[in-house]
Formats: C-alpha cells, sequence, structure tokens
C-alpha cells in the first residue's frame, strides 16, 4: 500500500494562507457549509490541502448525485471506506432500485439506508468536519445536502496487550494499558461491567486535543470529589498532553513536594479495586499509565499481589517492604553520624572492625558516602539508558567491580558499600517507582545533615520530612490516612494486610457514598460456619459387608 | 461537617500528652529530688494534681465559651482593653517559654553530644524547625501531636523498664516528705511543666465536640504527667535521692546507665536525646504555636503564616539572654512561677467573672 495517495483531484490554488490553519479555525469556527460541494472542497483544502497524507476523493452518489470525500490515508481502514462507504454510496441499495430518489429525500436515504457504518453523524459546521478529519474520520460531501457526513473510520496500529513492565505480579493478572484509550476502557469495563461505573470525557490540549476520560463509580465516590477532580482537569491550558504525567503535575495540590500526590498505574485490575475502594481514576489517550486520586503514602508500599495471595505471608512481605522503605531513606545517614559522631553506640569490637575497615580512607565518612551514593545514582541511571544487551554487564561492572576495585584501592571502606548496596537494594524494593524516587532524593539531604549534626541532624530532617507528609493533601484527604488522623477500620489494612473478611469498609477518609464492601446481613463464608460433611472420611473397613 | 472543627478528641488528648512530655522531663527527676528527697514521686504527683487545676480551668472556659478562644472570650468577660493586658502576658510569656525550651535543649546536645557545636547553633536549629511547623493550619497542628505522640511514649517507657535492672526499692523510702522546707516551691516549679495545656484555649475552638475535651484532658494528663512520675520513680529508684542532687539532667544519666539486651547498641544516651528531639520539638511546637496564634487572634489578622517567622528573631534574641545554664535553669523556676499566676490566676479570674456575670458563648451541637 502506498503511504501517500495522489489524486488528481487536488487543488493547489489555496496552498498559500496567511494564517496558521488552527487560527483560521478558531475565527470561522461558526462557518457552516453549504450544498455545494465546490465550496465545501475549497474550504478544506485552503486548511489542510497542502498535506500530503490528505486524500480527497470524487464519486457520483448513486450515479447521479457528485460528491466528495476526505480522510488522512494513513488514519484510516481502507477496506471499510472502499466497501462500507464508497461502494455502498456508489450503489443503490436493492430495496431501493426501483425507486427514483428526490433530492430532499436524499439526505434521509443516505443516512438510514446507504451507510453501513454505525459511527456517522450528520454535521454542518465546517471547523467540526475538519476537526472528523483529523481524528481519523472520513467526511462525505454530497452536491444538494447542507450537511456533511462524518463517519467514524479510525484505526490506528496498536500493540498488543501485554504484561505491565513496571509492576509485575506472581499471582495475579498479566495484562497492561496500552496507549489507546479505548482498548485501556474496554480492559476496566470487562473487569467491571457494572451500570455504575461512569466514564466522564474530556479534551485537554489546545493543540493535542488529547481525550481524557474520568473513571468513578456513581453511589461509591464522593461526588465532591469527583466535581474536584473535573474542575481542577478543566483549568488546564497547555498545548499538548503527551501522557498522564502532565495532568498530573497540573491537579496535584503542592507542586514543590518531593512526594508524589497521585498514583499512577498500568493494571486495569489495580485501577478497578481502586474505583471499587471509591477513588477516581483519569486515563488519558496515548498513555498506557492511568492516574488515581487521592492517593495517600501507604498505597505506596502496597501492591496487587497484597490482595491476591494469603494474608498472613503478604503481611510479612509488606513488613519487609516496610523495613526497606525505610532502610533506603535513612540507612546511609545513620551510618555516616554513628561513625563520625557516636562510635560508642556500636559494640565495641564493630567499632573496631569498621574503624579498622576505614583506616586507609583519606575522607571523612560523609564525604566517603556521598562519593558512593553518588556513584550509585549515575551507574542506576546509566543502566537504564543502555540497551538492554549490555545493560546487564555494566551493572556487574559498576557495582562489582568498581566497588570491589574501590575498596581495595582504599578509596572507600567495605562497611560504605555494603551499606550503599544495601540502600540501593531497599528503594527498588518500593512498589511505587516515583515515591522511592522522593525517598532517593531526601536520601542526600539527611546524609548532610546527618554529617553536620549526627543522629541529632538525622532526627531534624526526619522530622522535617514528617510534618511536611503531616501537611500534604491529596485531593483534600490527608496525605498518612489512615495512620494520621486515626482510623481503626484502615488500620487494618495499613501496616499489615488484614484478612479480607475483615476489610468491611471503604477507606473511611475517601468519605465515600456507601460505606460497606459487603452486605453485612449476608453470612461470611468461614471456616468454622462451612459444612464439615463435604467430603466424608474414608473408612479402612470398606471391604464388602 | 463544619470543616473549621476537624480535630478530635484522641489528637486533643495527643497535643496534651506530647505537649507535657518535653525538655522538661530531662531535669524533672531533680527539681522532684531538691523539694522531696526520696518522696519524689509524691511531689511530682502533686505538681501533677496543680497542672491539672490549671487545665480544668482552661478546659471550663473552653466549654463555656466553645467558640472562642481565650484571647477572644476575655474580651467578651472583662472588656477590649484589660483583656490585652492579659493576652499580651500569655503571648509574651508563651514566647518567653518558647525560647526558654529551646535553649535548654540546645544546652543539653551542646553539652552531652555536639560537644564542639556551638549553643546558638543547636537554639536556631530548633527554633526553625518548630517555626516552619507553625506555618500550618491547626488541623495539622493536630496531626503532628497525634503522630508524634506514640513515638515519645515508647523512649521514656524503655528507659524505665530497662533501668528497672538496675533499681532499689530501698531508695524510695522513705516515699512521704520528711520536711516541708522547698516542697511548695517544687511542687509550683513541677507543676509550671504542665504550662503547655494551655494550648487548649486554642484547640478547643476546632475540635469536633468541645465537650470531649474534659475525656481528652484526662487522658492527655493521664499519660503525660503519669511519665512524668514514673521516670522520677525510676530515676530515684536506681540513683538514690542523694546521687540525684549532683546530676544535672538525671534522666539523661538513667539512659546512659542502661543498655539493650544482646548488646544491639552499647549505650542509649545519644539515641536517646535523638529520640527526644521529637518530645522537645512538639513542645516547642505548641509554645510557639500558641505565641503566634494568639498574636494573630489579638490583632485580628486572616493569616499567622508571616508571623511564625516574624517572631523568630525576638525568640531567638531572648533565648540567648541566659549567660550560662545555671542562670538559665534559675530563670526557668522563676518564669514557670510567675507563668503560673497567667496560665492558671488569669483564666480562675476568667471563669469567676463568667459565672458571675452568668456570661456564655454560643454552644455548639455536639456530636
Amino acid at each position: 500500500m502506498p503511504i501517500f495517495h495522489g489524486t488528481n483531484t487536488k487543488k493547489h490554488q489555496y496552498k498559500s494562507t496567511d494564517a496558521p490553519p488552527s487560527e483560521f479555525l478558531a475565527s470561522h469556527k461558526d462557518d457552516r457549509i453549504n450544498e455545494s460541494i465546490e465550496d465545501t472542497i475549497a474550504f478544506i483544502m485552503k486548511l489542510i490541502g497542502s498535506n500530503t497524507d490528505l486524500t480527497t476523493r470524487r464519486f457520483r452518489v448513486f450515479g447521479e448525485y457528485e460528491a466528495v470525500l476526505f480522510y488522512y490515508t494513513n488514519l484510516v481502514n481502507h477496506t471499510n471506506i472502499n466497501v462500507d462507504i464508497l461502494k455502498a454510496l456508489m450503489y443503490k441499495p436493492d430495496h431501493l432500485s426501483k425507486k427514483t430518489i428526490e433530492k430532499h429525500q436524499l439526505k434521509d436515504i443516505l443516512l438510514n439506508d446507504t451507510l453501513y457504518q454505525s459511527e456517522t453523524k450528520l454535521e454542518s459546521n465546517a471547523a467540526l468536519l475538519v476537526d472528523g478529519i483529523m481524528r481519523g474520520g472520513t467526511v462525505v460531501a454530497v452536491e444538494g445536502i447542507d450537511e456533511a457526513f462524518v463517519i467514524g473510520t479510525r484505526t490506528i496500529e496498536s500493540r498488543s496487550i501485554d504484561q505491565p513492565a513496571t509492576e509485575q505480579v506472581i499471582r495475579g493478572p498479566r495484562e497492561g494499558f496500552v496507549e489507546l484509550l479505548g482498548t485501556n476502557i474496554s480492559l476496566i469495563r470487562y473487569r467491571l461491567p457494572s451500570a455504575d461505573l461512569r466514564i466522564d470525557a474530556m479534551e485537554i490540549g489546545q493543540r493535542t486535543k488529547s481525550k481524557v476520560a474520568i473513571c468513578y463509580m456513581d453511589g461509591i465516590t464522593n461526588p465532591a470529589l469527583v466535581k474536584d477532580v473535573n474542575s481542577r482537569l478543566s483549568k488546564i491550558h497547555i498545548d499538548g498532553i503527551l501522557d498522564s504525567g502532565y495532568l498530573e503535575q497540573f491537579i496535584e495540590d503542592n507542586h514543590f513536594s518531593p512526594f508524589p500526590q497521585v498514583q499512577y498505574t498500568e493494571r486495569p485490575d489495580k485501577i478497578v479495586a481502586n474505583l471499587l475502594e471509591g477513588r477516581v481514576a483519569i486515563l488519558v489517550d496515548g498513555s498506557p499509565l492511568a492516574l488515581v486520586v487521592p492517593t495517600v503514602f501507604n498505597q505506596f508500599y502496597q501492591t496487587v499481589e497484597d490482595y491476591t495471595e494469603r494474608y498472613l505471608l503478604m503481611s510479612a512481605i509488606r513488613l519487609a517492604r516496610l523495613v526497606a522503605l525505610m532502610f533506603s531513606l535513612i540507612f546511609p545517614s545513620l551510618y555516616v553520624a554513628i561513625i563520625s559522631f557516636n562510635p560508642e553506640l556500636i559494640p565495641t569490637e564493630f567499632a573496631v572492625a569498621v574503624a579498622g575497615g576505614r583506616a586507609g580512607v583519606p575522607y571523612p565518612a560523609i564525604i566517603e558516602v556521598l562519593i558512593i551514593e553518588t556513584s550509585m545514582e549515575v551507574l542506576r541511571e546509566a543502566t537504564i539508558r543502555l540497551p538492554q544487551q549490555v545493560g546487564g554487564a555494566l551493572s556487574i561492572v559498576g557495582v562489582l567491580v568498581i566497588g570491589q576495585a574501590a575498596v581495595a584501592a582504599g578509596f572507600a571502606s567495605p562497611i560504605t558499600v555494603v551499606t550503599i548496596a544495601l540502600t540501593t537494594i531497599g528503594s527498588f524494593a518500593t512498589p511505587a517507582y516515583n515515591a522511592a524516587l522522593a525517598l532517593r532524593l531526601l536520601r542526600f539531604p539527611l546524609i548532610i545533615m546527618a554529617g553536620l549534626f549526627g543522629l541529632y541532624g538525622i532526627m531534624i530532617g526526619l522530622i522535617l520530612i514528617a510534618n511536611h507528609l503531616l501537611s500534604l493533601r491529596s485531593f483534600g484527604v490527608p496525605y498518612l490516612s489512615p495512620l494520621v488522623p486515626g482510623n481503626f477500620e484502615g488500620m487494618k489494612d495499613l501496616i499489615i494486610r488484614g484478612p479480607l473478611p475483615w476489610l468491611k469498609k471503604r477507606p473511611h477518609f475517601l468519605q465515600t457514598t456507601d460505606r460497606t464492601r459487603f452486605d453485612e446481613q449476608q453470612p461470611q463464608p468461614s471456616p468454622s460456619g462451612r459444612e464439615p460433611e463435604l467430603l466424608k472420611p474414608l473408612k479402612n473397613d470398606d471391604n464388602g459387608e | 461537617m463544619d470543616q473549621s472543627r476537624q480535630i478530635t478528641a484522641m489528637q486533643a488528648g495527643a497535643i496534651m500528652g506530647s505537649t507535657i512530655i518535653g525538655v522538661g522531663v530531662l531535669p524533672l527527676p531533680l527539681f522532684a529530688v531538691r523539694a522531696g528527697g526520696s518522696a519524689a514521686p509524691l511531689v511530682t504527683l502533686i505538681g501533677l494534681l496543680v497542672g491539672s487545676i490549671g487545665l480544668s480551668i482552661i478546659i471550663w472556659l473552653g466549654i463555656r465559651f466553645p467558640r472562642k478562644s481565650i484571647i477572644e472570650y476575655s474580651e467578651d468577660l472583662i472588656g477590649r482593653w484589660p483583656s490585652w493586658i492579659g493576652s499580651l502576658l500569655i503571648i509574651g510569656f508563651f514566647a518567653v517559654l518558647t525560647s526558654l525550651a529551646a535553649r535548654e535543649f540546645g544546652e543539653v546536645v551542646v553539652t552531652s553530644v555536639l560537644k564542639s557545636t556551638p549553643v546558638e547553633v543547636t537554639v536556631i536549629v530548633m527554633l526553625l524547625l518548630a517555626a516552619i511547623a507553625t506555618r500550618n493550619a491547626i488541623t495539622t497542628f493536630a496531626y503532628m501531636h497525634y503522630f508524634y505522640f506514640p513515638l515519645l511514649l515508647v523512649p521514656g517507657l524503655l528507659i524505665v523498664a530497662l533501668s528497672l535492672k538496675n533499681a532499689e526499692a530501698i531508695n524510695l523510702q522513705p516515699i512521704w516528705m520528711q520536711h516541708s522546707h522547698g516542697v511548695i516551691r517544687g511542687v509550683l516549679t513541677i507543676a509550671a511543666l504542665f504550662q503547655g495545656n494551655f494550648i487548649m484555649t486554642m484547640v478547643i475552638p476546632s475540635m469536633i465536640a468541645p465537650r470531649k475535651s474534659i475525656k481528652a484532658g484526662f487522658w492527655g494528663m493521664t499519660i503525660g504527667g503519669g511519665l512524668y512520675v514514673v521516670i522520677v520513680a525510676a530515676a530515684v529508684a536506681v540513683f538514690g535521692a542523694e546521687e540525684i542532687k549532683n546530676l544535672l539532667w538525671p534522666t539523661l544519666e538513667l539512659a546512659k546507665a542502661t543498655s539493650l539486651p544482646a548488646n544491639v547498641l552499647e549505650r542509649l544516651d545519644a539515641a536517646f536525646l535523638a529520640v527526644w528531639v521529637t518530645a522537645v520539638f512538639t513542645t516547642l511546637l505548641t509554645s510557639y504555636y500558641l505565641t503566634i496564634y494568639a498574636t494573630r487572634q489579638i490583632f485580628r489578622l486572616a493569616d499567622h503564616k508571616m508571623l511564625s517567622f516574624f517572631m523568630l528573631p525576638f525568640v531567638f534574641a531572648m533565648a540567648m539572654m541566659p549567660q550560662n545554664i545555671v542562670q538559665m535553669y534559675d530563670i526557668v523556676e522563676q518564669v514557670g512561677q510567675i507563668g503560673l499566676c497567667i496560665t492558671i490566676g488569669y483564666p480562675a479570674l476568667l471563669i469567676m467573672i463568667s459565672l458571675m456575670r452568668k456570661k456564655r458563648g454560643k454552644p455548639v451541637a455536639d456530636q
């Protein structure tokens, strides 16, 4: 298939316009087309005729009425246009073949008897017609009709639904969002076939006109929250939204906070779970990452798997994750503080070993740690940028060889390397990349504080961070909910993950319309209430009686 | 729900508890032993009761005027200009209290861990920490206390529990005071440590149910004051009354004398002091917040944010006034006793006038 169709009918006399098409459109946004297709062609050609991928095709409807068809070659399905539009329009339908069609009936017959496309509408506004072409529609104008047909023929190549790259699970669904909004909505809808699921649409971006879908559960989500999300989104004025990350930065509460106040995910099951909890999801066309608001801190160390695997094991793993999170924040600064200020805290034998390891190191502990930390950040960044084939080699060379050599060269002490390695691994254990980033960043000021004031400095730093977290809000919800302000129901799913039958209530801080997840009247299945005789115990003495 | 009323009874209790537990705990056994010898726990208990009287008056007033703080209802009760004198005294007193607490902890840090750091640095760091935190709304203020409160109890109780190993019950006897000399003074000094409770007058107008402040006050005092008594008892039991008289910060010495089982950390004093930063911070936060919140109300400003840094140089200058630790503790004792007139005497006067004039504030629908 040729990429660009040259058409004989293309007219070039309108090629040079003074203003860019978008401004011309804006000044003519109420213009309507008339019955003459020549005027329509002239208008569209003036605006977008100079594009080589615009196809203009003249033909005759039922062999008698002059008509023209516009589309962007690479946005549409050609078979569809050839068979369902062109052919359908050229030949009279069988049941009408005997009749003569009057001009005034034409519009009605074309719409109701001829076009096989469900997504067809009549439009007379010229600007909207151009917009339809831009979005992959096909515009058919017929001589004598003062409106044109806009037919949805868009087909965009997209990748297939894959495993989510950043949120893999051992137990749980394997589907991740793709770039196309329609596909993503279908992934949500099929998991949540409920009439309560509402999807509002919005267009953001003056030039990209990106479609944004706001999903929520009617009757669960607090209406005030939906209103807030809508109003924040509608205040965005930017030329282009290329990813949901752009939106996040416009709707978050505090732009200067290192902590993410909006969660993103590429897992449809996670979105559904969040919708059921009473949150609002925001999807953007062109982005495989959906946003979830409001977000509280505990979401960043929870994973989907916490809920799919049994609670006892996952509670333990969640605790391990919390430890890793704390590690990644304070471990290096703690090391610096103890080595430089309070070596008396650690047992004497160990202190001697540490001092021995540091014997040849020329710098104070803070410089040493900062150097190794910085080089670790560089290595990490390099591993992301490198092609996958070399990445593994680099991480081995970088981490193992350089680390080993640095110690051997007397440049760093072995304990420092161990500390930094633990920290780095700890930061990878945090499921949310953006939260891990925040902690990674905050580690550096903490190290400096530790170098200046020892343990006292670390505490000052931690109090500053905690105060900031306490003052942070995400869509009006305190960031550390349900820990602060305290809510006992929420605690069941905070540090440990309580058994599912315990989690009867939706998160209190979301102030949902419907507070309970289960019908309280229905008895919950429990091992003790179960029928004991599903399987009768085998008897040994069944050898015939 | 009323958006301006969000503080729960539990948060109010935590505000009181974490305000009480502060830098005052470090020299507390010394104050108590000076007054009553081995009867130090009893002296502390009496101090706690005196402090509770002050708190009760504040809460009583708060419930009578559930929409207003003391700055506002004193205007209704005794007229604008007389009330200004009272309010200015309150503001001044709490500014001094803030500066002294910052100085006291600054001295502790400089003396025991950061020996070559100038005291100005540690003081300004603590004050800055408090000043930044006061830039938040009162709800966030309550969240902060609520968040830190459990974290304060852990090190306090841990030190007490671990020191039991070295404790001698005989050191605590006789339980009763042997002489009345200096007892009153000691009781007042200890009662002065509870003055941060005055914050309740600012908290009650933001509570969901002002009546629950009684319960909150009870629990805040019981837990905070209970920790006081327990720490004094532990210090006396470990060191004995005579030894404590030679120690400047017996609680810190108590931390030094204990170690964790299995030798995880060889010494606890530096770690204890680090954790204690939180306790000092919450106390500073309360008194600083009270200062600027009251200033805001007296001048009827819409926002208190800019005041927090505006006040900082004054508070810092006051903190640097005392020449040395000895002079500082003299001032702490004197200021504490003068403060009792402001934090107990003035509210007592107001409640009497309120009862006589039968004046009440507009009630709030309790939930």
